[in-house]
């Protein structure tokens, strides 16, 4: 009764899911997601953040352990279904043949045999990404900014009309401009929060996390470190993920804002220098 | 100032022609004159007669040459040209590279080698084997063999170097070599009439044509295209990566599969009925991408109707050029496609690699 009650609440759960790949071994991550959460996964550089979200995307299937998606083993959910409910936006977006960039939104869609609202969901998709101006062009004659901006318009087209998905995002808003980082994070953020899709992103920066997101999912060596609500309470979590002291202030808007210290010992040593 | 525009009535406006319009229109035009082409002049008594309505029944003379030889050749050229454009454009999407065809990457030469084995080894074992048979034996070798080196491309291209034009294309250069040794090695070891076989699969000639095999062929790439009608609109996310594909509910491993089947069937029954013509798949695929844009639901059919009318235009000149002899159209075709290669080489610079 228990567990069944536990599989209805939970859009994804994890149990016990590891993999190997060469000679590093990944996991076990235990995890649950439930509808409409927004999780940031944040981790060193190698810690197996991309690892975990391709375990959650069915692009690597688990060597042990199980991975549940509306409560069916997520190995076994039909591709074309699954691709109703789960979206992805990858690390890198490159695109073979230089393709038109509607094509490129519309083929979010792709798995749906009979679509007459296409052009309309394309456009108002590309409105949400700001990216209704590069419509029509060559997605190989676009910047990396706005070749992200159409990544994420495809993503939006795949659960435009779907409800209580899943969005994973693969860090694609590192290599982007401040702005730009937070606009998109912004209309991803509307539209999860109105179709209550649940989001889950490998993020950088530890604001961006404490400011959109709920919880915070920690890596480090291929394990799930910690998972914690996103609060001033996960202050010294993060120091030990990332081995450096953080430094918290409450800006004139009341919220968190977390910058990394300098390593007191170096600061010493330096001091001492110049003694 | 208006006034003066001229107001056509509506059947009078010039609409934008479809590029696949203009295509047919060409292809059309392209079957009128290699038919009156040739050394035997037609005229239009032949037609007559061939349909039936003339003096001479039977066919004596230029009937004979139209009905029995120019018609079949031609529909033939195009149609060989056809699975050409269709096969190059399926590998091009497949492998998400503008630089793939099945000539480059050893697909044809797979096909003519296992051809070459079954002329030379097979037909030395003495099988006991029905008549009828026979005829599908160097077909379903050259099949074999276009399957086995497109199998073998996409196993090894992706273990050495994933998503590598040039691990992709040397991979295509290795196998080239092994096919072209093993075809070195029949053609050494062959007797003088199974030699005269082997030099049409290396040349590539359409002088086979008939109507039985322009019956067949059409049958095959309706069957083909039929196929690829369902798999087009998943080929266009095979753009965005593997993985990406994936996740938008293609399934890649099976759509994979089945397009190394079609482009296996298409190279493979091309190379044993017309040897090794070359870069035709290559060619049409790439115009028609430079003209219409990449979008796999237009450029697989225009590639086809490219294909077709490039493999005509050399045909004809082919057989024309130097009347009464015939040069082989896989050397025409080698001729003008290898400087189109190196063109598009320079294209590439900087994204091989």
């Amino acid at each position: 009764m228990l567990m069944k009650t536990s599989m209805e609440t939970d859009l994804m759960r994890l149990d016990c899911v590891g993999i190997s790949l060469g000679a590093s071994s990944f996991g076990p991550f235990s995890l649950q997601v439930v509808p409409g959460e927004r999780v940031a996964i944040l981790g060193p550089s190698g810690a197996g953040k991309s690892t975990l979200l391709k375990l959650m995307s069915r692009e690597w299937k688990p060597a042990s352990g199980q991975v549940f998606f509306k409560g069916q083993t997520l190995t076994t959910w039909n591709l074309s279904d699954l691709s109703r409910h789960r979206a992805v936006l990858p690390q890198s977006s490159d695109v073979a043949f230089g393709l038109q960039t509607d094509l490129v939104v519309g083929l979010g869609r792709v798995a749906r045999a009979h679509d007459p609202q296409l052009p309309d969901i394309v456009e108002a998709c590309a409105t949400l990404a700001h990216a209704t101006h590069l419509l029509g062009r060559r997605f190989d004659t676009l910047s990396g900014g706005e070749q992200a901006r159409v990544q994420l318009a495809r993503v939006f087209a795949q659960l435009w009309d779907a409800h209580d998905g899943l969005i994973l995002v693969d860090e694609p808003l590192a290599a982007l401009d401040p702005g730009l980082q937070f606009d998109l994070l912004d209309s991803l953020d509307t539209y999860a929060s109105t179709r209550n899709h649940a989001l889950v992103a490998i993020l950088h920066d530890i604001n961006q996390a404490m400011l959109g997101f709920d919880r915070l999912l920690l890596v480090k060596d291929g394990k799930l470190v910690d998972d914690l609500p996103c609060s001033q309470q996960a202050v010294p979590a993060l120091e030990s993920l990332y081995s450096i002291s953080l430094s918290c202030v409450t800006d004139i808007q009341g919220s968190l804002v977390i910058t990394p210290m300098r390593k007191a010992v170096r600061r010493l040593s330096a001091a001492g220098a110049i003694a | 100032m208006n006034a003066l525009v001229l107001k056509l009535p509506p059947y009078l406006q010039i609409k934008r022609v479809r590029p696949a319009t203009l295509l047919v229109a060409a292809l059309l035009l392209g079957v009128a004159v290699a038919i009156q082409g040739g050394a035997v002049s037609v005229t239009g008594s032949d037609w007559l007669s061939i349909l039936g309505l003339g003096e001479q029944q039977g066919g004596a003379g230029g009937a004979y040459v139209l009905w029995n030889i120019r018609l079949p050749r031609v529909f033939f050229a195009v149609l060989v040209g056809a699975s050409m454009g269709l096969a190059g454009a399926l590998t091009q999407g497949l492998f998400r590279n503008p630089l793939a065809d099945p000539g480059l990457l050893g697909v044809s030469a797979g096909a003519a080698c296992a051809a070459a084995l079954t002329i030379v080894v097979f037909s030395g074992l003495n099988l006991p084997m029905p008549i009828s048979w026979r005829v599908w034996l160097l077909p379903a070798a050259a099949f074999g063999g276009a399957l086995g080196v497109c199998f073998t491309l996409d196993r090894i291209a992706r273990w050495i170097t994933p998503g590598s034009i040039a691990g992709l294309l040397l991979t295509g250069v290795a196998l080239n070599a092994l096919a072209a040794a093993v075809i070195g090695l029949c053609t050494y070891l062959a007797t003088d009439e199974q030699l005269r076989s082997l030099s049409f699969w290396t040349l590539g000639s359409l002088a086979g044509g008939n109507w039985a095999l322009v019956a067949l062929l059409a049958a095959l790439l309706l069957f083909a295209w039929w196929r690829v009608r369902q798999l087009v609109r998943a080929m266009n996310a095979l753009a965005l990566g593997e993985s990406a594909a994936a996740h938008v509910g293609v399934d890649v491993r099976h759509l994979r599969s089945h397009i190394i089947v079609l482009v296996a069937v298409l190279a493979g029954f091309s190379v044993a009925w017309c040897g090794m013509i070359g870069f035709v798949g290559l060619i049409a695929a790439h115009l028609v991408r430079t003209w219409v844009g990449a979008d796999q639901r237009q450029v697989v059919p225009m590639s086809m109707l490219t294909g077709g009318l490039l493999l005509l235009v050399a045909d004809t000149f082919a057989r024309t050029i130097a009347i009464p002899a015939e040069i082989p159209v896989g050397i025409f075709t080698a001729l003008l496609g290898s400087p189109f290669f190196l063109f598009l080489l320079r294209g590439a610079r900087g994204r091989i690699g």
